[in-house]
């Protein structure tokens, strides 16, 4: 069982602070979800834990082993942007890469027989990557990172250009390497899924952790005082509301609202609105804020606490001048 | 197996069985075969069935009918009472007259020389063919005119070509100066060539692997060094192979060659062996007899030669192609690399303008000190080693060089290539790579 450990890294490129002291600890038979928008340092953290990078700082180990060439052969690595050699046949690719992991030939090859099997593209052995279309193309890429069955598994946005059918059955897979006690690293910036499937989450923004822990614990950290509605009829009473101060809208269409209740508004008052106004209501809900909007929180609330260090920063800098 | 192994395998595979690489395997060799064997066949064929009208003003009265017997058949000597020398200007130049000879009284004493008129043209294949009939004419007449005989002659006529052999312990080469030099500049271009011709396909597959971003996939299972040096001994397999493969298809093409070029410039006499020479080209004019080429081109490459070929474009390839694989890194397409090629180009290109200087002077100091320098050895050593013999310590301290710098190039390289195979969008300019080479 191999646990990943990440301790106080710290990575700098030139001027600009990539990883600042993250820390997290991502447990074997669980999905980690590694979260942040673009650039806040999910890659320069995944390629230090692939060990394609050393950090400037902290220390990174798997299985209690620091990450080096040895923990390399014991992880699969799925990253954001995809590539494969265009003019190499799937089977070769793969062989070729399965052996990089330090397979043997024979064990290799049975492998990802076996793998192109469980997804459909048992034919595909002797086809070129060029002839493949995107979607076959991640399958392939797919097998890459899982085919030496590593102990972690780093998925950097692995649904990104998969269709419907294709995402259900990479899910399905991705359950399974869970259930086989494998560690999974999933890094995304799309919420709903992280939400569909993580067990576990850190949110990282400019090279900082600013939330981590077990998906539930932390949803429940920011209460439920998110009301969704569904509805036919006018919908007046919202702006009106908004103006009152008494909620914040999240998301709104035709017949549809999620708002967060401000001020300790009780949900009653929306549910009055709403009935007096509507023609129907067919869904009425108090619950735990998405993770994007606890996400926005998170971020938002971490630039008011850095606002203000570093006006109190100053401000010490001005007394210790004046003094 | 070990990654770098496991790598180079992969690389050279998958080049040697690509299309480009059979294709160009092939088809190079003939390539350079129809360039040395095509002006020839093409002079032969075009000389062979232009008839020309000519006439013959002979002041001594001695040369004319030994004249017109010596040329080729395609001339046609006009009989004619004596004309004015403007009206045969006339006619060739309204072009019922193709020239004509202008033969003074006294040239069979050396006081006056002959002239040829013609509207020119005719290149030259045909001012051989008249010059070389006129002298023997010329130089017959004479002899006759002192009074020697036939055996006189037929001693004169006989071959008396100077054979130069070198000297060497490895054994005497024979074939001399002349030969030696073309070896010499042929290896010595071919290395050039073969260098920057694999370096800069190294450079193409680092920005391939780049740009398609299957670097990251390889650089999460083994070290960038590994990929590097995998990718440099890979293309450096292929390119041995291809050299083998162009010198076997070579030798085998120039054994052919003799014949078939035979066959087609005289067919009457094919069934001689040995190879027939064009007409006006005397084989006592050639640095060489062209039937014993293959046994001379034996004794010219001989093995110390052909060893310190390979050894020094291993050398020379490892240098420079190390070098292009960090170029190769620090930019997201080919277009981008050229402004960073520059300092790479300039000491694999600059050797050859000094090729000349060496051929001609193989000893002088300032040759030896370019055969050993480590930038210019490459081309240079191998230069020497054909044209001269080479004291086996230069040889030795020159390549014991060319190792120790390729090693600290390689270790450059290895940084440049580290830092640079994960940077995108970015053009990295000089002064960027020297600071991924200090902060790696």
């Amino acid at each position: 069982m191999s646990r990943l450990a990440v301790e106080q890294v710290t990575k700098r490129y030139e001027r600009v602070l990539a990883v600042d002291s993250v820390s997290f600890v991502a447990e074997p038979g669980r999905i980690f979800g590694l979260l942040g928008p673009n650039g806040a340092g999910k890659t320069s953290t995944i390629r230090m834990i692939a060990y394609i990078t050393v950090p400037d700082a902290g220390t990174i180990t798997l299985g209690g082993q620091p990450v080096g060439p040895a923990t390399q052969q014991r992880m699969g690595y799925l990253p954001e942007e995809r590539g494969l050699y265009r003019k190499l046949r799937v089977g070769e690719q793969l062989l070729y890469l399965a052996q990089l992991k330090g397979m043997t030939a024979r064990a290799a090859e049975t492998a990802i027989r076996h793998w192109l099997g469980r997804f459909g593209a048992a034919d595909w052995y002797g086809k070129k990557v060029e002839e493949l279309s995107k979607g076959m193309q991640q399958k392939v890429q797919f097998i890459a990172t899982v085919a030496h069955d590593p102990q972690l598994v780093i998925l950097d946005e692995p649904f990104s250009g998969l269709d419907p059918i294709n995402a259900e059955l990479l899910q399905d897979v991705i359950a399974e390497l869970r259930a086989a006690g494998r560690t999974i690293l999933f890094a995304s910036h799309r919420m709903e899924q992280v939400e569909q499937l993580c067990d576990d989450l850190c949110l990282i923004a400019e090279g900082r952790v600013i939330l981590s822990g077990a998906l539930r614990e932390v949803k429940r950290q920011f209460g439920s005082n998110t009301v969704t509605l569904a509805f036919d009829g006018g919908d007046a009473w919202v702006d009106a509301l908004a103006a009152d101060g008494a909620v914040q809208v999240l998301s709104r269409t035709a017949g549809h609202l999620t708002a967060r209740l401000l001020n300790d508004t009780p949900s009653r008052r929306v549910l009055d609105a709403a009935l007096a106004e509507t023609t129907e209501l067919y869904r009425f809900e108090l619950h735990e804020p998405p993770l994007d909007e606890i996400f926005r929180m998170a971020v938002g609330q971490s630039k008011d606490q850095n606002i203000r260090a570093s006006e109190e920063r100053a401000m010490v800098s001005n007394s210790a001048a004046s003094s | 197996m070990n990654k770098i192994a496991l790598i180079a395998r992969s690389e050279y595979l998958r080049r040697v069985r690509s299309k480009t690489f059979i294709l160009t395997t092939l088809l190079a060799p003939l390539l350079a075969l129809a360039v040395v064997v095509l002006p020839v066949l093409m002079a032969a064929v075009t000389e062979g069935d232009t008839v020309r009208t000519i006439h013959i003003v002979d002041g001594t009265g001695q040369v004319r009918d030994a004249l017109e017997e010596a040329l080729p058949e395609t001339y046609v000597v006009q009989r004619r009472t004596a004309t004015p020398l403007d009206s045969l200007r006339a006619e060739v130049l309204d072009g019922r007259l193709d020239g004509y000879f202008v033969i003074p009284d006294g040239v069979l004493e050396g006081r006056a020389e002959a002239t040829y008129y013609s509207r020119g043209g005719g290149g030259l294949a045909q001012q051989g063919t008249l010059r070389s009939a006129y002298q023997s004419v010329v130089r017959e007449t004479r002899i006759r005119a002192a009074g020697a005989d036939d055996l006189v002659l037929a001693l004169l006529d006989a071959r008396a070509s100077l054979d130069t052999v070198t000297l060497s312990e490895e054994g005497d080469a024979a074939g001399g100066v002349i030969a030696s030099s073309v070896v010499a500049y042929v290896l010595g271009l071919l290395i050039y060539v073969a260098v920057l011709l694999y370096g800069v396909m190294v450079m193409r597959g680092v920005i391939e692997e780049k740009s398609n971003r299957i670097v990251e996939v390889i650089a999460s299972s083994a070290r960038p060094f590994e990929l590097m040096m995998g990718k440099v001994l890979g293309i450096g397999a292929m390119g041995l192979t291809q050299l083998v493969a162009w010198s076997v298809l070579m030798l085998a093409m120039s054994a052919a060659a003799g014949p078939v070029l035979a066959l087609v410039l005289s067919p009457e006499v094919a069934t001689t062996p040995g190879v027939n020479l064009p007409e006006g080209v005397d084989a006592a004019d050639l640095p060489f007899d062209p039937n014993d080429l293959p046994a001379m081109l034996g004794s010219l490459l001989s093995p110390g030669l052909l060893l310190g070929f390979v050894g020094f474009f291993l050398g020379g390839y490892l240098l420079f192609s190390s070098l292009f694989a960090a170029v190769g890194s620090a930019v997201d397409q080919e277009s981008d690399a050229q402004s960073l090629q520059l300092p790479i180009m300039m000491p694999i290109i600059l050797p050859v303008f000094f090729l000349p200087a060496v051929l001609t002077e193989p000893d002088s100091a300032f040759s030896v000190f370019l055969s050993i320098f480590p930038f210019s050895s490459p081309i240079l050593m191998v230069v020497r080693m054909a044209a001269t013999t080479v004291p086996a310590w230069q040889v030795l301290l020159s390549f014991a060089l060319l190792v120790a710098t390729f090693v600290g190039m390689i270790a450059l390289a290895a940084r440049i290539y580290r830092v640079g195979i994960l940077m995108y969008g970015k053009k990295a300019t000089l002064r960027d790579l020297w600071r991924w080479v200090r902060t790696a």
